[in-house]
């Protein structure tokens, strides 16, 4: 399709071009003695249509050779001609119909050789069109292919890194179903009641610490259950109270372990509110 | 889609996560009824030799006898800081402390002394007291108190009473020789200063709330009657001598009167306020059964006392206001007597009888009227609080001689106290 609509314009340009010789040899057979005037000129060459620059370029070029080319066969043969027709003026008449066959002839295989050569032209042209055709044609397959091998190889890095995001979710949502499957299951409530367990047995009461009494300790543990802080935060206890709920913690250092690693807790709460 | 909501819940979870964690709390509703464990450091001094006082012994002393610590024995320092900057916590807290008491005695020329001491918590190395005390040598004893008191009331939480007295009465000797001496004494026990000397018995001493004055009755004229007598000075005088009985005084919060029991002519007991000043006797009882015993409420608007009108002796309050009808208190067991406030006023103690024995028993005021019997022995009678409300000291029996013993308000700690010779009996703790 793309490469009819390229050579409809020079085939276009071959037949009126065609056309143009005819009428100028039938022209230069009439007015034999006038020598050739300089007004036979080829047809101008209107190349902007022709799409690719390249192509319009050398057509451009080709074009003009072959005119040139299909005019100097124009002239010589005008030439001889004219010679042919001033030696035998003297002539017989019935000469002439001769010659003018002979010359018919002559145009006619002139016109073969030109239209020969103009197709040899074309060929070339056509031959020249679609390597260069072919040549983008290769060159855009190969960006094509490039740009896909990129585009696939992003797609690969993305669908790579997604794979591994849902991995990671998929691993952290698994550790959080671990620790909520532990934090639901009696571990949870062993812990809690070792850790209760060690704190009251470190706790010495004071005798502030009445019923009523509700404190909030916040504690920070290492692996290990070392304390390394304890803050007494919400308190209605008077110094003594907080005081003592502070040492109880640190008394208790080490803390329990927690049953299972999933269960440690580095920082925690104590609520101090004693019942008796 | 569906895979987009689990994304969503995943994150979501993360979200939520924190906050979730933040709320791992550990309920804490019981602790232990165990004493502290506390190193009282010797207190340096070149010259402590020379001063012979240890203060740190008896601040030592102090805290064990209450109980509630229980300070390192000596023999196991391996170290003798006397200041914060040269405590190494870390051993100490191996050694088990909660708490160390570093110090100097210091003399300062003649018969003076500087006592320097700092208070620390082994735990987190916080410093919670740093005092210095001045004393002449006379004053060391009193000093070394105070020192104890300060400790303990950082710590505990409540006001320490070592630096308060105790007066009792000691008899000495055998009927028809016999000696009765009206004494008082540190809050230990230690250092006995004799206040009143008779042939003839002397009983029931009360305090006055100023704690410079003392009431008690005296039959040294061979008839009870009641005296108040100035410490500082030894001056004393007669404030009541009726007919029949004067006994059991008992100051008012204001120091202007005293509650006292007299007797009518037909021998009926009843309770009496008698006023220092004007010598107007106003009558509180009047009843058949023997009413006796007062004591005040710290408003001063009632009266606590004993009364056998329901035919065993029971505790019983009453208005001073005229009029006022009396109530019934304990109803627990037959035989409930001498009634005393606790400071707050929040329970009362008294003395119970419980398989025959004679026991010291608390009851919840504003409770439910709970009782509790504090003291095991055969004869506990005579409490009487500490004026910080902890202890109660009281009269026991030792292989048939009088002794003075003490018990935590709670119950939990009971210690015999060094007793001066002779047979001991009614114990009274000073105010602050």
């Amino acid at each position: 399709m793309v490469a009819a609509r390229e050579y409809s314009w020079p085939v276009v340009f071959s037949v009126l071009l065609h056309g143009a010789i005819a009428v100028a040899l039938l022209l230069i057979t009439r007015i034999s003695i006038t020598p050739p005037r300089q007004s036979i000129q080829p047809l101008p060459i209107d190349a902007v249509v022709i799409s690719s620059q390249v192509l319009h370029a050398a057509q451009q070029v080709q074009q003009a050779q072959a005119a040139a080319r299909a005019a100097d066969v124009a002239r010589a043969a005008a030439a001889v001609e004219a010679q042919k027709a001033a030696e035998q003026q003297r002539a017989a008449e019935q000469q002439a119909a001769a010659a003018q066959k002979a010359a018919d002839a002559q145009l006619a295989e002139e016109a073969e050789k030109a239209a020969a050569a103009q197709r040899v032209a074309e060929a070339q042209k056509a031959a020249e069109a679609q390597k260069a055709a072919e040549a983008q044609k290769a060159a855009e397959a190969q960006k094509a292919a490039e740009a896909q091998r990129a585009a696939d190889a992003k797609h690969a890095a993305e669908q790579r890194a997604r794979a591994d995001r849902e991995a990671e979710l998929r691993r952290q949502l698994a550790e959080e179903e671990h620790v909520n499957a532990v934090e639901a299951s009696p571990k949870r409530d062993q812990y809690v009641a070792s850790l209760q367990n060690a704190i009251q047995h470190a706790w010495i009461r004071p005798p502030s610490a009445r019923v009523g009494v509700d404190c909030l300790v916040e504690v920070t543990q290492v692996p290990g259950g070392a304390v390394t802080g304890a803050r007494v935060t919400q308190c209605n206890g008077d110094a003594a109270v907080r005081q003592s709920i502070e040492n109880a913690v640190y008394r208790a250092s080490p803390l329990p372990d927690p049953p299972d690693p999933a269960l440690f807790q580095r920082n925690f709460a104590f609520r101090f509110k004693p019942n008796d | 889609m569906i895979k987009q909501l689990q994304f969503m819940t995943v994150i979501g979870f993360f979200l939520f996560c924190p906050q979730a964690w933040a709320e791992f709390v550990v309920e804490v509703t019981r602790g232990q009824e165990q004493a502290i464990p506390i190193a009282v450091v010797p207190f340096s001094s070149a010259e402590a030799a020379a001063a012979s006082f240890d203060v740190a012994q008896l601040v030592s002393n102090d805290l064990a006898r209450s109980g509630r610590f229980k300070p390192m024995d000596r023999k196991d320092f391996i170290d003798e800081p006397h200041t914060g900057a040269s405590i190494a916590f870390d051993d100490w807290r191996r050694l088990n402390n909660d708490y160390i008491v570093v110090g100097q005695l210091q003399p300062q020329g003649e018969d003076h002394f500087n006592i320097s001491f700092e208070l620390y918590n082994v735990l987190n190395h916080q410093r919670l007291l740093g005092f210095q005390i001045n004393s002449n040598r006379a004053g060391l004893r009193l000093a070394s108190h105070q020192v104890a008191d300060m400790v303990f009331e950082k710590i505990i939480g409540i006001r320490g009473a070592f630096a308060t007295h105790i007066a009792y009465i000691s008899m000495l000797g055998t009927v028809p020789h016999r000696t009765y001496r009206l004494i008082v004494a540190d809050a230990d026990g230690e250092n006995p200063h004799i206040v009143m000397q008779s042939n003839e018995p002397l009983m029931s001493p009360a305090w006055s709330p100023d704690g410079q004055s003392l009431a008690y009755v005296s039959f040294e004229d061979k008839l009870p009657s009641i005296y108040v007598q100035f410490l500082k000075t030894g001056e004393r005088r007669q404030v009541s001598a009726r007919a029949g009985v004067n006994q059991a005084p008992a100051w008012s919060p204001d120091g202007k009167k005293l509650a006292l029991t007299l007797s009518t002519r037909d021998g009926n007991l009843d309770v009496y306020v008698l006023d220092l000043a004007t010598q107007a006797l106003t009558r509180i009882t009047d009843d058949p059964g023997i009413d006796t015993e007062p004591q005040w409420s710290k408003d001063g608007r009632t009266i606590y006392f004993t009364s056998d009108r329901a035919g065993g002796p029971q505790i019983y309050s009453v208005g001073i206001s005229p009029g006022d009808r009396p109530r019934r208190l304990t109803f627990q067991g037959a035989y409930n007597a001498r009634p005393r406030l606790s400071p707050d006023e929040s329970t009362l103690a008294f003395v119970t009888q419980e398989d025959g024995a004679f026991r010291i028993a608390t009851m919840d005021l504003k409770g439910h009227n709970d009782m509790q019997v504090l003291t095991k022995g055969r004869s506990d009678v005579s409490p009487s609080y500490a004026p910080n409300g902890a202890d109660i000291i009281y009269a026991s029996r030792d292989r048939g001689r009088g002794v003075l013993a003490m018990v935590s308000s709670d119950g939990r700690v009971q210690e015999r106290l060094v007793s001066s010779e002779g047979d001991v009996q009614e114990p009274v703790w000073s105010p602050f």
